[in-house]
């Protein structure tokens, strides 16, 4: 068959090249903790922080007898995070025989895509950020592990418990009819179904729905219906990269000047590209709650190491990074205590019954769904240009 | 191989010249016999220095399967351009359609779980059914109105999947898709990556040994003509309408095909899966490769798909964990669109029949004169 | 050549047309005011401006050379990020002036350089990605404009950074005055008013001016109208020119209005405004500028409708009807042979 030609080679030849560039190798006993999250583009605003907080804490750990490295994959494909190749990357990290554990994805998506894999293959996954409640809980989890022991572990609140949260908060500042808008992803849809379910349930009256998918750039005409309905607040379910500032900018220009309620995914700081750098002026009056502790222990020990390391502040989820690696290294100690490290044994090993971890985020465990025991909603709000940690609300005690 | 043969010394030549013949006259036999050796040489490659040290042999194998999926989706597509000369700029929504048709049947969203095998073919007439349905109006107009059409569904296809959650599962997708198993023999499982390998290669050897069959059948030549030149190939007696139609819906009914293992191969179907990069990318993979030449849009759909999501995110992380000044801090993953942008210019300003052209492409790529543009 | 290639201006062999037309469009937008009640109609009309000036780009290239640009949409994204780059670091200008010799300064200063450059970018695109392959099969430039997409992209995630980053809002979002119950801000105004000034130049210039005359001769026939010595390669170049800068006008007019911009945005907005020209009868301004309009309607609607999860597929379903009953679209007929 005389299909290729000689030019054709030398072009295939060339390819060939560039990948010879990137050689080297390593050796030794070597364990893999597997990092698979949203890196780039937009993405990498939020998720980027996790990362680093992940890779802190596997730096400052050490197993006997191994030498633990990490494997980062990214997920983000133009960036966005993309469920598709998270779960394509699962599968790589399945098929590296060296990883036992892996941080990570940063959506409720992309574990979607994630957990029959993992669970199939036995690696524990610990998430830093998902709270989307059908990722563990009940038939919806059972049926995505497809019914294999919980290999999936979170160190972040779940959204049946956010949501109502937010809700409570809302209503209790007086708010009584509000208007609900979502960005139509898992995430975003979830937070707002149990936010507007719960403000019914206290007596409140939610005036209308609407979504529009993440691409959206022009919100005046969604905005102008909700003015229409007359509401005393907002709630957004969405991340900033589905447009969570551009909503409220959009708002505030139309002259609906009312509170803005959100879940963690419009709590990211107010650095570049975040939801208050979006919004500017127009993000006063916004509210939100972040599912983790805000009270960190040790918060400037954290900080102050971090910043030596990375040469800048702690990002939302630094400390949730770090945490899932420091439970990770703990299974795999307990399992190599036991015998050979094996992602069998480490699976067992983090998700066994009544253990408590000694974390950055504090003491915690994991339930018989892998949901993490340390259920802690903390509220903030806008002033001054910034989010400011109004109360935080422990739910394990009530 | 004329001149490779020579240089080898006398009972061999005479092997080789015997199995060229051989091959020629049988060629679904030589497909069969390469994809056979592919399939062993390519886990062995993986194994080589540089490959070796980027991932582990079963995580290689994981990328050559999912390389091979986007192979067979380029030859589906190149049916449809470069056989019949027409533009598909929404070919992802058939490979979305074969997919989701698999993950209804085969999951615990309608608690169905029908049986692999029978569902590939399922996927395969689902999707030439609604590539007739799309065709059949659209196909009497020509050219760039057909792309325009076929780009607004690659649109409405992923929007609806999104949308009608009751039927789809909405924007979270079906999970926990069942994988393929042969009754009391084995059953796949997604920590062995080498049933899929063996499996989507064999899949490949079926899908050349159709899309060969079908372009020196009297459809292929058909369609050959109506590429070159339709008023021509109209006025000579070829039914143009049906033709095109049986190109069209023979490359959607590969991408259902395929769409069917991808389901079953990620266990998951979302409708952010199948937007509108998936089909440039695999139009582009038909553009690099050579359009109209199906073993050139196989190799340049594997190759593009490795250089994308193994060779630069690994350039990336190891440059970073070698900390080589100025390089770690080059972030190759942000330039893969620009090297891919600069890529598809370049091909088209320098060589626009591709990497590897076609034999039989002489018009579409060659000026009034003759002369190879 | 045997087909007839697209015009770049109305059709003006059939008389009634030109009167029913009008007629037409303002008993449609007497409808949608109706309906939608105020705000909305203002809201759909800016989008429908924005929309309609990049759509404008998409139907005169396609007129000229049958070549869909596939790269416009970027275009317009680059567009956004001059305006930012203008108004934000080179006038150091916040949000809102409120002295008006000092805005009526700025606004013209960010329209002036932004479309210049634009219109400079657009044509280096056309000299160096499509005019080599002025000779090859359609395919060819098509792919290359592809290439050139994501090119746009990678050089502004590059230089500006992945994130959504503000463009001033030079223009007060605060100035408005009341009409009954409803705010009417003079924004909205502003930014629709440019936008129809520039189309109405724009017509005037194709259907007045030589190098216009050029335009349309080009489009009928290229051979002939080499002939008859029009220089081709000008000629198409200066179609690039003002297409580009035209989508750099609607940059502008995002950021002023939207306040916002992003590197992904090119591909969602460019292709709606592609629809937009489709819907027009590709190859036609006048149309391209309706379809725009029709398109921003339609997606307000659906949002009033309660379907703003639906818009885009209305938007492309609308598309696919328009090409398989219509091909020509509302008001282009020249295209539908070749078609």
């Amino acid at each position: 068959m005389k299909v290729f030609n000689k030019k054709g080679f030398v072009a295939l030849a060339a390819i060939a090249l560039l990948a010879a560039a990137c050689g080297g190798s390593t050796s030794g006993k070597t364990l893999t903790i597997g990092i698979s999250l949203p890196l780039s583009g937009s993405a990498l605003a939020s998720a980027g922080p996790a990362q680093k907080g992940a890779e802190l804490a596997v730096k400052d750990a050490t197993v006997d007898g191994y030498t633990l490295v990490v494997k980062v994959l990214d997920h983000a494909v133009n960036g966005a995070h993309n469920p598709a190749q998270a779960a394509a990357d699962m599968t790589t990290l399945v098929g590296d025989e060296t990883v036992v554990a892996v941080v990570g994805p940063f959506n409720s998506g992309s574990a979607k895509a994630q957990i029959p894999v993992s669970s199939e293959a036995g690696l524990l996954q610990c998430s830093p950020s998902n709270t989307n409640p059908d990722l563990t809980k009940g038939d919806a989890g059972a049926t995505l592990r497809g019914g294999r022991p919980v290999n999936y572990i979170r160190v972040a609140t779940t959204d049946d418990i956010q949501g109502p949260a937010v809700a409570a908060y809302a209503f209790a500042q007086g708010k009584k009819a509000v208007y609900v808008v979502d960005d139509t992803e898992v995430y975003g849809k979830g937070i707002a179904d149990a936010f507007a379910a719960k403000f019914a349930d206290l007596g409140g009256t939610v005036l209308g729905r609407d979504a529009a998918d993440p691409k959206t750039t022009d919100f005046t005409a969604i905005v102008a219906k909700a003015a229409a309905a007359k509401p005393d607040s907002v709630f957004y379910g969405g991340v900033t990269s589905s447009g969570a500032g551009l909503f409220r900018k959009a708002m505030i220009q139309a002259g609906l000047n009312v509170p803005l309620y959100g879940g963690d995914g419009i709590q990211d700081g107010n650095g570049e590209g975040s939801y208050i750098a979006i919004a500017g002026d127009a993000a006063m009056d916004s509210f939100s709650s972040v599912a983790a502790i805000h009270d960190i222990p040790a918060a400037a020990d954290f900080a102050a190491k971090y910043k030596a390391a990375y040469g800048e502040d702690p990002g939302s989820y630094s400390a949730s990074g770090y945490a899932c690696a420091q439970v990770i290294i703990e299974a795999i100690k307990v399992a190599a205590k036991a015998g050979a490290v094996t992602r069998e044994g480490v699976r067992d090993a983090a998700v066994k019954a009544g253990v408590t971890y000694s974390t950055v985020l504090g003491d915690l465990g994991f339930d018989e769904n892998g949901d993490t025991t340390q259920k802690v909603i903390s509220l903030y709000k806008v002033e001054g240009g910034d989010w400011v940690f109004d109360s935080q609300i422990d739910y394990a005690q009530q | 191989m004329s001149r490779l043969t020579s240089r080898l010394p006398a009972p061999l030549a005479r092997l080789a010249a015997r199995l060229t013949t051989h091959f020629t006259s049988h060629r679904s036999q030589g497909i069969f016999f390469a994809i056979v050796a592919l399939g062993i040489l390519l886990p062995i490659l993986s194994r080589v220095p540089p490959f070796g040290a980027l991932q582990s042999i079963n995580a290689w194998t994981n990328a050559f399967t999912i390389a091979v999926i986007y192979s067979i989706l380029a030859i589906g597509l190149n049916v449809v351009i470069g056989f019949a000369g027409l533009l598909d700029l929404g070919y992802a929504a058939f490979f979305a359609l074969g997919g989701y048709t698999y993950a209804l049947v085969a999951s615990p969203f309608l608690n169905i779980h029908l049986p692999f095998w029978p569902v590939l073919i399922i996927g395969a007439i689902i999707g030439a059914i609604f590539g007739v349905l799309l065709g059949a109006p659209t196909l009497r107009l020509r050219g760039d109105y057909l792309a325009i059409v076929t780009l607004g569904f690659g649109e409405i296809v992923p929007i609806t999947l999104l949308n009608a959650d009751k039927f789809t599962a909405g924007t979270i997708g079906i999970g926990g898709i069942d994988k393929p198993n042969i009754p009391g023999l084995y059953n796949f499982d997604l920590t062995n990556p080498w049933p899929f390998y063996i499996l989507v290669l064999a899949m490949l050897a079926i899908v050349v040994i159709v899309v060969y069959r079908l372009e020196d059948s009297k459809i292929g030549r058909a369609w050959e003509a109506i590429r070159e030149d339709e008023l021509a190939a109209e006025s000579s007696g070829i039914n143009t309408t049906i033709s095109k139609l049986q190109a069209f819906a023979v490359g959607a009914a590969i991408a259902g095909f395929i769409g069917v293992f991808n389901a079953a191969k990620l266990t998951i179907v979302a409708p952010d899966m199948f937007g509108f990069v998936v089909s440039v990318s695999t139009l582009s993979a038909v553009v690099l490769g050579g359009m109209g030449n199906v073993v050139g849009v196989g190799i340049g759909a594997f190759v593009i798909y490795l250089i994308q999501s193994v060779f630069l995110k690994q350039l990336s992380i190891l440059f970073t964990q070698l900390s080589i000044p100025i390089l770690k801090d080059i972030d190759f993953l942000q330039f893969q669109y620009v090297l891919y942008g600069a890529a598809l210019v370049i091909m088209m300003l320098r060589r626009p029949q591709g990497i590897f052209p076609a034999r039989r492409r002489h018009r579409t790529f060659t000026d009034a004169t003759g002369n190879s543009k | 050549m045997a087909e007839k290639a697209g015009v770049v201006s109305v059709r003006t062999e059939r008389a009634p047309s030109r009167l029913l037309l009008p007629l037409v469009v303002v008993a449609f937008l007497a409808a949608m005011l109706a309906w939608l009640g105020l705000t909305q109609f203002l809201n759909a009309l800016t989008l429908g401006a924005v929309y309609a000036l990049i759509a404008l780009g998409y139907t005169m290239v396609y007129g000229i050379i049958e070549l869909i640009n596939f790269a416009h949409g970027d275009v317009f994204m680059v567009g956004t990020f001059v305006s930012m780059f203008v108004s934000g670091t080179l006038l150091k200008e916040k949000n809102g002036i409120e002295d008006i010799s000092a805005l009526v300064f700025g606004l013209v200063l960010v329209f002036v350089i932004t479309i210049a450059v634009m219109a400079v970018i657009g044509a280096l695109i056309e000299r160096f990605a499509y005019r080599p392959l002025r000779k090859a099969p359609k395919l060819a430039p098509l792919i290359t404009a592809i290439g050139v997409s994501f090119i746009l992209q990678n050089a502004v995630q590059y230089f500006f950074g992945p994130l959504t980053y503000n463009v001033p809002q030079i223009f007060p979002v605060t100035w408005a005055f009341m009409v009954g119950e409803t705010r009417v801000p003079l924004l909205n105004l502003f930014v629709i008013s440019v936008a129809a000034v520039l189309m109405f130049v724009l017509q005037l210039f194709i259907s007045r001016t030589r190098t216009g005359r050029a335009m349309r001769t080009t489009a009928m026939d290229r051979d002939a109208s080499s002939l008859m010595g029009v220089d081709i390669n000008r000629t198409i170049m200066i179609t690039f020119l003002i297409g580009s800068g035209l989508a750099g006008a609607a940059g502008v007019i995002h950021g002023l209005y939207y306040g916002n911009t992003n590197f992904t945005i090119g591909f969602a907005s460019g292709l709606k405004a592609f629809t937009a020209a489709v819907l027009g009868g590709i190859g036609n301004t006048a149309g391209a500028a309706l379809g725009g309009f029709l398109i921003a309607f339609v997606e307000v609607g659906a949002v009033v409708l309660g379907f703003s999860r639906w818009g885009g597929a209305v938007v492309f379903s609308l598309l696919v009807i328009f090409l398989v009953f219509r091909p020509t679209g509302l008001l282009g007929s020249s295209t539908g042979d070749r078609a």
